[in-house]
This record gives structure tokens, C-alpha cells and sequence, in this order.
């Protein structure tokens, strides 16, 4: 099934980063949010995404609390989320894990580590 | 004996009286002293106040003059990876069009091959099959290919916009931070009322991360790359609270 990712992140450079990535990866379907509650929104209209890609701190709501959301909505709570950003103190990446992200990328990222993350994501869920 | 008795204090109560006096004498330079430091000290304090309302005003501009930083920067990179973009582009449709030449050389060195297979005392026909040849391509692809990984590692460096702009909300978040304190000395010295903030004069609502850095020493990605693989055995969420209340101790 292909994948349709929903990339969000605050900042236009990282969305622009993420999407030329994914672009150089072979990965040509998705979904641009601005924040969580944009992500949300986006969810909520579009279920054929299959795929998450969130930044942590965005204002409003965050990468951490979209998470959560994601997770305790039964429609979306089995969709895949990688978690892209710049906090790599252990104690964030223990929190990451606890709100049950698939896996953790840390910034500035190559597209090779994207893909390797997406990839073992893909290889260990059901997508 | 009994008036002897009252003199004797009432000269003693004169003494401590005269001591008091005497220590008074001494004391009044002193407190003069203090007066006039405290008549020195009120046009400073004057000036303190009038720097501090000063600096207050200025801080909103200050915190202006850093997120349009951050915008210019944002700019500027979105212009950068149009730019990479671009170049991206022609390198795949040079790819594209040396994969088509490389296509066609081949054919022509199968057509050759057999011409010569046919009549394999043909001189012009060696010579020919010796001049088809891709090297020259080996080496155009060669050098694509590093200019799309110099382009990665472009794209890659652009990350540090993301990286600098949050370091630069966070110091916008110590200035929001320092113009409360000094707005509330100013309500202090002034005994004014303080104005509610203007939505324009709102400094810090870029959400950031303080400690974000722009580091290619991978430290931080394998340590996140060894939780995980920690956790990945592990099927419960009480094993994995387990194993992270053992190593946040």
C-alpha cells in the first residue's frame, strides 16, 4: 500500500526539508500541517493518511500533545508517527517513547536516516 | 541620707544625659552625611527610572528586530532550496538524457558488433566499434553525482535556519522575560497602573526549544536509536515504564 505522509512542522524551511527528502527517497504522496491542530484538522478530512511526520515544538498545539490526540482517537491511533526535532536530551526522547512515537529522528537529519526510520517503521507495523 | 542617695542618681542620669549628648555630637556629621548622599541619590535614582522606562520601550523593538531576522533567514532559505530544487531538476533530466545517449551507444556498439561479426576484416568497421565508447559519460555521471550529493549536504546545512531561529525565539523569550521585571519596577517607582500588553507588543510566540543546536556529531540520534531498540522487545507499556523509571535514576 503506498504510503501518504502528513508532514508537520512549524517552520516552512523543515516542511520544505522533509518534503525534498521524501521526494529523493521515492515517496511522491503528501500532506503538508502547519501545526497540531492544523495536523488534526487534516486528519480528521483526509483518511487516507497513513503516515506521520511531526516536529515537537510548535505553538499551540505541539508535537507532543498531537501525539497523544493521535493516539487516543480510535480511528488514528494505529497510524505510524515519526517524531523529527531539534530536543535530544534523553528525558525528551523517553517522553517521545512513552506517548508511543514509532520512532525518533533528531536534527539536522540526512535523508538516508529519514528513510532508514521509515523504512523500520514500515518493516515492524502494519501500514 | 536618702538625699544623698537621690543626688548620687540624679548625677549619674546627668552623666548618661551628657554621654547621649556627647555621642549626638559625634553622630550629627554623620547623619548629615547620610542626608545629603540621600539628596545625591534622588536625581540618580531619577536617571535609573528614566533608563529603565527607556530600555523597557526599546525591548519590543529589539524583539521586532529578531524575529525579522528569523523571517529574512526564512526567506532566504526558501530562495535556496528553489535554487536546489532547480538544480535537482536539471540533474535528473541529465540523467535522464545520458541514460537515453548511453541507450543508444549501446545499440549502436551491438549493430557494429555484428556488422563486424560479418565481415571482420573491415577495417572502418573496427575502428569504429574502438570510438563508441561511454567513458565520457561514466564521467558526466561521476560528476552528477556529486553535485546531487553537494546538494544534499546543502539541504542538510539549511537545517540550521530551523535550528538558529528557535535559539533566537528562545533569547526572545529571555527579553519577554527581562520587560515583565522591568515593567513591573517601573509600576514600582511610578506607582502607575501598567497598560495591558497590545497584541502587537506580544514578543515570544514562536514555540522553541532552548537547547536546540546544530550538531553533526550524531550523539543525540544514537542515543535515540539505542532507546528504541530497548524498547522494542519489550510488548508491554509497564515493561517500558520499567525500563525508563531504571534509567532516568
Amino acid at each position: 500500500m503506498a504510503l501518504k505522509f502528513l508532514v508537520v512542522d512549524d517552520s516552512v524551511t523543515m516542511r520544505r526539508i522533509v518534503l525534498n527528502s521524501l521526494k529523493q527517497i521515492g515517496h511522491e504522496n503528501f500532506v503538508e500541517a502547519s501545526d497540531g491542530r492544523d495536523a488534526l484538522n487534516k486528519l480528521n478530512a483526509d483518511e487516507t493518511i497513513n503516515f506521520i511526520i511531526t516536529d515537537w515544538n510548535m505553538p499551540d498545539v505541539s508535537g507532543l500533545d498531537l501525539v497523544k490526540s493521535v493516539r487516543a482517537n480510535p480511528k488514528t491511533a494505529n497510524i505510524p508517527i515519526l517524531m523529527v526535532t531539534t530536543r535530544g536530551m534523553k528525558e525528551d526522547i523517553v517522553e517521545a517513547l512513552n506517548a508511543k512515537v514509532n520512532n525518533y529522528v533528531v536534527k539536522p537529519f540526512t535523508p538516508q536516516v529519514l528513510r532508514e526510520k521509515i523504512e523500520q517503521i514500515v518493516s515492524s507495523v502494519n501500514v | 541620707m536618702e538625699l544623698a542617695n537621690n543626688m548620687e542618681k540624679l548625677f549619674e542620669k546627668l552623666g548618661d544625659l551628657k554621654s547621649f549628648f556627647v555621642y549626638g555630637q559625634k553622630l550629627i556629621p554623620t547623619l548629615q552625611k547620610i542626608l545629603d548622599f540621600m539628596q545625591d541619590t534622588v536625581p540618580l535614582l531619577e536617571s535609573v527610572n528614566k533608563s529603565i522606562a527607556e530600555s523597557t520601550s526599546k525591548i519590543p523593538k529589539a524583539s521586532h528586530q529578531l524575529n525579522s531576522v528569523s523571517s529574512a533567514t526564512e526567506l532566504a532559505t526558501t530562495e535556496i532550496l528553489d535554487l536546489v530544487d532547480g538544480i535537482s531538476n536539471e540533474l535528473n533530466s541529465i540523467f535522464s538524457k545520458t541514460n537515453e545517449v548511453k541507450k543508444n551507444l549501446n545499440k549502436q556498439k551491438e549493430l557494429t558488433s555484428s556488422l563486424l561479426a560479418k565481415y571482420p576484416d573491415d577495417k572502418e568497421i573496427k575502428d569504429l566499434l574502438s570510438l563508441i565508447s561511454d567513458e565520457e559519460l561514466k564521467l558526466v555521471d561521476a560528476s552528477s553525482n556529486k553535485i546531487q550529493e553537494s546538494i544534499m549536504n546543502i539541504t542538510i546545512a539549511l537545517q540550521v535556519q530551523d535550528i538558529t531561529s528557535q535559539q533566537l525565539a528562545s533569547v526572545n523569550h529571555l527579553i519577554n522575560s527581562i520587560q515583565e521585571k522591568l515593567a513591573g519596577l517601573l509600576l514600582d517607582l511610578n506607582g502607575k497602573e501598567r497598560e495591558p500588553d497590545k497584541p502587537e507588543n506580544k514578543l515570544d510566540t514562536i514555540a522553541f526549544n532552548e537547547n536546540a543546536r546544530y550538531v553533526k556529531d550524531n550523539e543525540s540520534q544514537k542515543l535515540a536509536d539505542s532507546l528504541i531498540a530497548e524498547t522494542n522487545g519489550l510488548t508491554s507499556q509497564q515493561e517500558i515504564d520499567k525500563l525508563f523509571s531504571n534509567k532516568n535514576e
